[in-house]
């Protein structure tokens, strides 16, 4: 029963939330404007929320020459490094601690606990001696390897494993079926929707990350997209044109927004489920 | 299920359960146990990043020195008086949590919280530098109030909006669905994206509102260079980007009221604003008060919109603690005196944590 007070809601409501998105449309149409019309001016139609003159060359130039292809890939890679990097060590452990009893199970689980306090500022200073000393900046492993560390997909596997009836398990047990092939068999297929949430919680955060990958990669062969972009962005009115750069913001939002698109349940799911964990 | 007769297969449940934590454990003893305590460590060396990088003896035990270069100063005193407006507030903060755990408003970790806060601010803010005396590092501690300013912006802005907009939007409805997506779409950018575009919205010349303004007669406003308006420009930034995921805990908060609560309330003609006041907002205090914490673990760390809209401008009006650690780290190569920041910052980050944990744990039950 939907009443008319409903309908006045979803009406004034509306206007929030267009005004919410101004700033990305803007940028959206920013980025199909010819650069010289954005020299003069960046409100031709409607104050420039739509892209009149229209032009798609920002984007053909951004794939022509310049970086932001390569550094497009290089977010790719991190970004999947890092997500299959966290579910293979996450369920694992969170597995172990979960469902298999053993010695120093608990002072190992607080251990776990205390990592969640420990904010990625207060080790990025040590981390960056480290792998000075290693030899392993610009690379992709540097970038990948330190959110491996964060405990909070071991977390969420945790309390994913500890919901599971125990005499699914029970009943493997007595066939004399291992604990490793219970883990493989039984174990990751119904905790599919939980690796789900964590990936993406995982590659969001991988895609996004800034203050590691401004420490760690000081080559522009290494950057990420998130990274390239801030080194651009700087001094864009000058060099690229204000067209190419917003089409550079686009081409790095497009994954992230289309992953929220397609997955919205697990996209809210997991920044609750990390939201509310640290 | 294959039989297998790989050694795997013979492993009893401790070495199974050890075999599964082994690759979790050695990535987080070697990237977050170890630097952390190498973190603590390098903050009591005198530790220049190149001079170390070149030979690793350059570096010499000093003890707590850096601390004391960091958050000390010469004739550094204490008054009740320092900053009266300040720690009248720190008084205040210490009454109302004594007021209200009497009166039973507030349970036991939230009042502790408050009266602990009070009681710092009454006491941190009374500090200042005598007659002839002067902090050591004169940028620390105005880049730690400056942290707290854009915080204590942030987060009321964030926390109301998002409860105003999840208290407005908690139907199943499919246009509901749709303007929830709005609201949270600028979530899932990354901080280079939402200070690009906020740049150029702010920007004099060619911004968005700089446009409006022109078409209403008035002059654009200079937003991140101007000292009255830079750190509102990535207050508006950093509300605009991060809505989202307080919305979203909100609504899950909101889903556990029992809708009977509403019913019962709407016969007593308790509806609209009046429901959200007698029936929504005590019934969502534990997640109100999560949701405070979380925001403000998270942007008591923020760095991007500092760095890259303002560059801690003008006039160090935005520099903010993170960025500090950053450039002392990495522009003045001091590794030990970053460090202490660092280790300064756990500290406070800790202590949020802990509450955040308690708080949590406490109203479950």
């Amino acid at each position: 029963m939907l009443s008319r007070s409903y309908y006045w809601l979803v009406l004034t409501l509306s206007i929030p939330a267009f005004l919410w998105l101004v700033p990305t449309i803007w940028m959206v149409s920013l980025s199909f404007q010819p650069n010289e019309v954005l020299a003069r001016t960046t409100s031709s139609t409607f104050l420039g929320l739509v892209p009149i003159p229209f032009t798609a060359e920002n984007y053909a130039a951004l794939f022509a020459f310049g970086q932001t292809p390569m550094w497009f890939l290089n977010s790719i890679v991190v970004a999947l490094g890092m997500t299959l990097g966290v579910l293979a060590v996450s369920t694992t452990a969170g597995y172990a601690l979960a469902r298999l009893d053993f010695p120093f199970k608990t002072p190992i689980a607080v251990l776990c606990l205390i990592g969640l306090m420990v904010p990625e500022q207060a080790v990025f200073i040590p981390l960056y001696t480290m792998f000075s000393d290693f030899g392993w900046h610009n690379s992709y492993h540097a970038l990948i390897l330190p959110r491996m560390a964060v405990p909070i997909g071991v977390f969420l596997m945790l309390q994913f494993f500890k919901a599971i009836p125990k005499d699914i398990e029970e009943a493997a047990r007595l066939e004399g079926v291992s604990w490793i092939q219970i883990f493989w068999h039984v174990m990751l297929p119904l905790a599919r929707p939980a690796m789900m949430t964590l990936a993406i919680l995982t590659f969001l955060y991988a895609w996004n990350d800034y203050l590691w990958p401004l420490v760690s990669a000081q080559q522009r062969d290494y950057f990420t997209i998130t990274l390239g972009l801030a080194s651009i962005q700087s001094n864009f009115a000058q060099s690229e044109g204000l067209g190419r750069v917003m089409a550079s913001g686009v081409i790095a939002s497009l994954p992230v927004v289309i992953l929220f698109l397609i997955f919205q349940r697990y996209v809210v799911q997991a920044m609750t489920a990390g939201g509310s964990k640290g | 299920m294959p039989k297998a007769k790989s050694p795997l297969r013979r492993l009893n449940e401790t070495q199974s359960a050890y075999l599964l934590l082994l690759p979790f454990l050695l990535t987080y003893g070697l990237f977050l146990i170890y630097p952390f305590f190498r973190g603590v460590w390098i903050s009591l060396h005198d530790w220049n990043l190149l001079q170390v990088a070149f030979n690793p003896d350059a570096k010499k035990f000093v003890g707590f020195e850096n601390y004391v270069r960091v958050m000390w100063g010469r004739n550094i005193e204490w008054s009740p008086w320092a900053r009266p407006v300040l720690q009248a507030l720190g008084l205040l903060g210490i009454a109302a949590a004594v007021t209200l755990n009497r009166t039973r408003r507030l349970t036991g970790a939230t009042g502790i919280a408050l009266g602990l806060a009070g009681v710092a601010l009454f006491l941190i803010a009374g500090v200042y530098a005598g007659e002839e005396g002067r902090w050591f590092d004169r940028r620390f501690w105005p880049t730690v109030g400056n942290t707290v300013l854009f915080v204590a912006l942030t987060v009321p802005g964030v926390t109301i909006s998002a409860l105003l907009i999840a208290a407005a939007l908690n139907r199943e409805t499919r246009a509901m669905g749709l303007l929830r997506t709005l609201f949270f779409l600028s979530q899932v950018l990354s901080v280079t994206v939402v200070t690009l575009i906020w740049q150029i919205m702010f920007s004099p010349r060619q911004g968005l509102i700089a446009n409006i303004t022109e078409l209403s007669g008035g002059s654009p406003i200079t937003w991140l260079t101007d000292e009255r308006f830079a750190m509102a420009a990535i207050v508006i930034a950093t509300i605009w980007w991060s809505l989202g995921i307080a919305m979203i805990l909100f609504l899950a908060g909101l889903q556990d009221i029992s809708k009977d609560l509403f019913e019962a309330g709407a016969l007593d003609n308790c509806t609209g604003i009046r429901a959200f006041w007698y029936i929504t907002l005590p019934n969502l205090k534990r997640t109100i008060t999560l949701v405070i914490i979380l925001q403000i673990i998270l942007h008591f760390q923020v760095f991007g919109q500092s760095h890259l809209m303002t560059q801690g401008g003008p006039n160090d009006e935005t520099q903010v603690l993170v960025r500090y650690i950053y450039q002392t780290a990495f522009r003045d190569s001091e590794l030990g005196r970053a460090s202490a920041m660092a280790v300064f910052l756990f500290v406070i980050m800790g202590a949020f944590s802990i509450v955040q944990f308690l708080v949590g744990r406490e109203e479950k039950d």
